[in-house]
Formats: C-alpha cells, sequence, structure tokens
C-alpha cells in the first residue's frame, strides 16, 4: 500500500524537475520525464510481480495450458510497454508517432492472438456434426 | 528509492550545461559550449538508456518472452 506514496512522490519530484529544467533546457526536460516515467514504471512491475506470480498458481491448478496463460502475459507485456511509449512520445511532443506505436501494438497483439484463434475454430469444427 | 537520485542528476547535469554553455558564449568560445552542451546530453542519454533497458529486460523476464 505504501508503495502509492512513493509513486506520488516521484510523479511529483520529477513534475517540479521537469518545471525547473525546462525554459533553460527543454530537450533535457524531455528526458527527465521519461526517466520518471521508467522509474514509476519499475515500482509498478515490483507489485505487478506478485499478482502475476498468484494467477499462474491459480491457473496451474485449473490445468490449463501452459501456452496459453504464457500467450496471455505476452499480450500483456506488449500491451503496457506500447502503452508507455505512446505517452513518452505523447510528452515528447509526437503524440502522431505514438498513436503509430499503439497500432504497431493491435496489430502485433492479433498476430499473437492467431494460435488462439485458430484453436477455438478447430474445436466448434469438431464439435459441429459433419 | 534508489530511482530518485537519476532525476535530480538529470536536472543538475542540465543546468550545469546550460551554465557553462552560457559562460563559454559570454567569453566569445561559442563552439567549446556547443561542445559541453552535446557531452552533457550524450551522458544524460547514455543514462537514460541503461534505465529503459533495464526496464525493458524486467518485463521480458516477468512476462515470459523467451
Amino acid at each position: 500500500m505504501d508503495i502509492i506514496f512513493k509513486i506520488i512522490g516521484v510523479g511529483l519530484i520529477t513534475c517540479v524537475a521537469v518545471l525547473i529544467v525546462k525554459p533553460v533546457r527543454s530537450d533535457f526536460a524531455m528526458l527527465i520525464s521519461m526517466v520518471g516515467g521508467v522509474i514509476i514504471l519499475v515500482m509498478i512491475l515490483s507489485s505487478l510481480t506478485t499478482a502475476i506470480s498468484l494467477i499462474k498458481s491459480i491457473a496451474n491448478q485449473t490445468g490449463i495450458d501452459g501456452n496459453l496463460l504464457s500467450l496471455v502475459f505476452k499480450i500483456i507485456g506488449v500491451g503496457y510497454l506500447t502503452e508507455f511509449t505512446a505517452s513518452m512520445c505523447a510528452d515528447a511532443g509526437s503524440g502522431g508517432l505514438g498513436d503509430k506505436v499503439l497500432l504497431g501494438g493491435k496489430v502485433v497483439i492479433l498476430v499473437m492472438a492467431l494460435p488462439i484463434i485458430t484453436s477455438i475454430l478447430t474445436i466448434v469444427m469438431e464439435l459441429l456434426p459433419t | 528509492m534508489e530511482g530518485v537520485e537519476i532525476i535530480f542528476k538529470i536536472a543538475a547535469i542540465g543546468l550545469i550545461t546550460a551554465v557553462v554553455s552560457q559562460i563559454l558564449k559570454q567569453a566569445g568560445k561559442d563552439e567549446i559550449g556547443t561542445f559541453a552542451t552535446l557531452a552533457g546530453l550524450i551522458v544524460v542519454i547514455v543514462m537514460v538508456l541503461s534505465l529503459i533497458g533495464d526496464l525493458f529486460g524486467t518485463i521480458k523476464t516477468m512476462f515470459d518472452f523467451g
């Protein structure tokens, strides 16, 4: 729970540092906001580890296919990374580039989800009476 | 909280290089000022890149990327 105070502190410190540096050097201000985002994300990931391990242990008890679960985690990872990169591009003032990164992430997720879709289709085809 | 120090470091490097380049510009050594600015930028970019590399490595191991 106390991680939220750390995140708030890092966010406020980054904000003030950006405000101080921006009139002097605007390119460094972008780098500072980037570093603040990375630090906050690393903090979030360290608390996300517990949730992921819990979900993995529950899924192991249900006997679900391990490949499917790891595919889902990969898709979540792609989503987080593209979201982070897109917001970083928007901070740097080129939001259009961030939108293209998001589009790339969507396409990659679609390609990664294709095996799941094909497996569902084969199951449905087996169920159908011929 | 080892991560916050890097924010202060980058802000300090930015302010110091700005002051140095201003002083060199006043002294009439414009090109040396440009090189000082460039050196500061490269140092900061190396720091930021190592941090982002750590982040991507963590996400790779966490979300089962081979």
